[in-house]
């Protein structure tokens, strides 16, 4: 009778494994048999090349450029995203009156299409005279900032309206956590005449780890995976100097309609975000353990 | 009992999964024999895709709906930026558009099986032959509206600093450094594109190279890949980087786009910017008082000066729609004088159909001279590749920051057309 209960429960799992078998698995495994051949949009005959494609990756300058600033994305996203959003919880937290105002005033940005909020901030930092940025720091004196057309510049002008986008996103991860910490311990700290500093870095900051670890990953995960942003503001240039890892994947794919080519890169990428996740997972693991 | 109920009601359940399912089938199917069985009272959806805005075809899509009743016509405008990438995966994905836009002769997608082969139908013979491009000898595009691209100019700033349209390129130089001496900003660029760059350097070329009689089948020989532009480009391409140089192009319009490049020359703020006939009902509507003219790019002699343009851009019909019955219907509609009239409307260009007279609007009598030369053309489109136009438009953005020089820009154009050549060779 046991048996056939399990048969019933199995039968139940069956639409949730059929869907991910379709959507997931296969184009999964059908992405890295691809990438050993020269499948391509602009033939219909498809031929093993074995490595060929993964070779080729190491000497296109332009996928070594996307991975470069995918790389400084993710890692400067990580830590600013989460440097700030750590102390304007906190802040919030406090029994301030327009809290909620301003709770929803760092969150909304996160509520908006990275298209959207691209399209909008390449006007703001248009090099225009009339672009807004441009016109205030004249008019402070500063002169104007080639925000998007400078190579140098142009990625980390899109970090920053990433930052201001994600940082209230995050933060709410860090309300919630905070909300949950017992309010004995800082009555505690209190009576035993802890200051705020100190309280926060022994009661506050230790308790926060398994939502700085959830955050850290995923803005790491989300960074790498940076795609949107980048073409609605610089399209990946000037020239190549803003291209992440996905808009030259996306090129090399259906511009260049190299596909083969183009799941090379992607087996490739997903193994590196594999990896770094796995890693940073450790990491944090080991801080929150101690 | 309570398993005897769990198992009815995962039973149930799967059952009511899988009948949703067919639901789905059937009525997709229903569907199907309701549109074979009365044809004449349901509509036959036709979706057109092109990248060009809607309001560039309107009197067109008008006139299409008044003689096409039957016909619900969507017209799907996306932007050049992604129009390729969509375009190709639709296609891939065997869910094209019945009808798209496309420049040249679609080799592209000739070559991968994509496109019906228009060579012996009924329209095909009543376009001229310059308008209809072959690949390998057969048309799969009918041509639209010619399409030419040249320098706007603002008539009003140009007489009040006392300026006629440059017949060379040092006077179009020298126009350049009076007008930044005169307090007004030269050129509006919106330079964030690859295109504006790529497009003003090959108006160098067309002027010093492609009049060359010894470089009369370049294009040809760079398609089969016996020839390359390293060492064939390099002094013209270099000559052109003079307009770099003396601070006609800057950086600053690296942070610039088409829009806002637009905005710029409508408000009088520059005096002169580069883009085509489609460009002329958005600038009367953001300014009405807008004075301008359009005058071809100058060569380094005296001349007529070249247009950047061509046939330009055409329409192909995909070989798995669903009507393509209805498809060619409006390709036949399309070769007929009113249409062509309809499309000019709304777009200037000459027509390619068989005794259409086109009457020059006064906005273009600087480019009269050009025209009557048949000083027009486009050297990329003529190429079998996919989009490395847009490779070499990158490069240039590189050369304008200095981190390339214009030697490594060529040889990128050359790289990838070597590579697109190989995987055409595969077939």
């Amino acid at each position: 009778m046991i048996r056939k209960r399990e048969f019933a429960f199995l039968l139940l799992i069956v639409p949730a494994l059929l869907f991910y078998l379709i959507f997931y698995l296969y184009p999964v495994v059908s992405t890295f048999a691809h990438s050993f051949t020269d499948w391509s949009l602009l033939k219909r005959s498809v031929h093993f090349i074995g490595l060929e494609n993964y070779k080729q990756l190491f000497h296109d300058d332009v996928v070594l450029t996307g991975i470069k600033n995918s790389i400084i994305y993710a890692v400067i996203m990580t830590i600013v995203q989460n440097a700030l959003a750590v102390p304007l919880a906190v802040a919030l937290d406090k029994n301030l009156r327009s809290k909620n105002l301003l709770r929803m005033v760092f969150f909304a940005p996160a509520v908006l299409s990275p298209l959207v909020v691209g399209f909008l901030w390449s006007y703001i930092m248009s090099s225009l005279d009339y672009g807004p940025l441009n016109q205030m720091l004249t008019q402070i004196g500063l002169g104007s900032v080639n925000w998007l057309g400078e190579p140098k510049l142009a990625l980390y002008s899109v970090i920053l309206t990433q930052v201001w986008q994600w940082t209230g996103w995050a933060m709410v991860i860090y309300l919630a956590n905070l909300q949950g910490i017992s309010k004995e311990l800082f009555e505690a700290a209190h009576i035993d005449g802890a200051n705020g500093w100190k309280t926060f870095w022994n009661i506050t900051l230790p308790l926060l780890v398994p939502s700085i670890t959830i955050n850290t990953v995923l803005s790491m995960i989300g960074g790498l995976k940076v795609f949107d942003i980048i073409f609605s503001m610089t399209s990946g240039g000037p020239g190549h100097a803003t291209e992440s890892i996905v808009t030259v994947l996306l090129q090399r794919a259906f511009t260049d309609s190299q596909l083969g080519y183009a799941s090379a890169l992607g087996v490739l990428f997903s193994l590196f975000v594999m990896v770094v996740t796995f890693l940073q997972l450790r990491l944090m693991k080991r801080w929150e353990v101690s | 009992m309570k398993k005897v109920f769990t198992v009815i009601a995962s039973l149930f359940l799967l059952s009511s999964l899988m009948l949703a399912g067919c639901g789905k089938t059937d009525e997709a199917g229903s569907k199907e024999n309701a549109s074979g069985a009365a044809q004449s009272e349901k509509k036959v959806k036709i979706r057109i895709m092109g990248y060009n805005k809607e309001e560039t075809r309107k009197s067109y899509l008008d006139y299409l709906k008044e003689k096409l009743p039957n016909v619900d016509i969507e017209f799907q405008f996306v932007d050049l930026k992604s129009f390729e990438n969509m375009l190709r995966t639709q296609l891939a994905a065997g869910e094209g558009p019945d009808i798209f836009e496309t420049s040249g002769s679609g080799a592209v997608y000739a070559n991968a099986g994509y496109v019906e082969d228009l060579t012996d139908a009924s329209f095909t013979s009543k376009y001229n032959d310059t308008g209809l491009m072959r690949y390998q000898g057969k048309v799969y595009t009918i041509p639209l509206q010619s399409w030419f691209e040249g320098i706007w100019y603002n008539k009003d700033i140009f007489e009040k600093q006392g300026l006629t349209p440059p017949k060379t390129w040092d006077e179009w130089m020298t126009i350049h450094e009076k007008l930044r001496q005169a307090g007004v900003k030269p050129q509006a660029m919106g330079a964030k594109s690859w295109e504006p760059m790529m497009k003003q350097s090959m108006g160098m070329l067309l002027n010093e190279f492609y009049t060359k009689p010894e470089n009369k089948d370049f294009d040809a020989a760079f398609s089969e890949g016996t020839k390359k532009v390293s060492g064939n480009w390099n002094e013209v391409v270099s000559k052109w980087t003079e307009t770099i140089q003396k601070g006609n192009i800057t950086k600053d319009m690296l942070g610039i786009d088409y829009d806002q490049a637009q905005d710029e020359f409508a408000t009088g703020k520059a005096a002169m910017w580069e883009s085509g006939p489609w460009a002329a009902e958005a600038l009367k509507q953001k300014n009405p008082n807008l004075n301008m003219g359009m005058f071809p790019i100058p060569g380094l002699t005296e001349g007529t000066g070249w247009l950047i343009g061509g046939p330009g851009s055409a329409f192909a019909v995909n070989k798995q729609s669903k009507h393509k019955d209805v498809a060619m219907q409006i390709l036949e509609l399309t070769a007929t004088p009113e249409a062509q009239q309809a499309l000019i409307k709304d777009n200037f260009g000459s027509s390619f159909l068989k005794g259409v007279d086109v009457q020059l609007p006064p906005e273009y009598e600087d480019s009269a001279a050009a025209f009557k030369e048949g000083h027009v053309y486009a050297p990329w489109i003529t190429w079998p590749f996919g989009a490395i136009a847009e490779d070499y438009g990158k490069s240039l953005q590189e050369v304008l920051t200095g981190a390339k020089s214009v030697d490594d820009a060529l040889k990128v154009l050359d790289d990838k057309a070597e590579q697109q050549r190989k995987s055409l060779k595969g077939n």
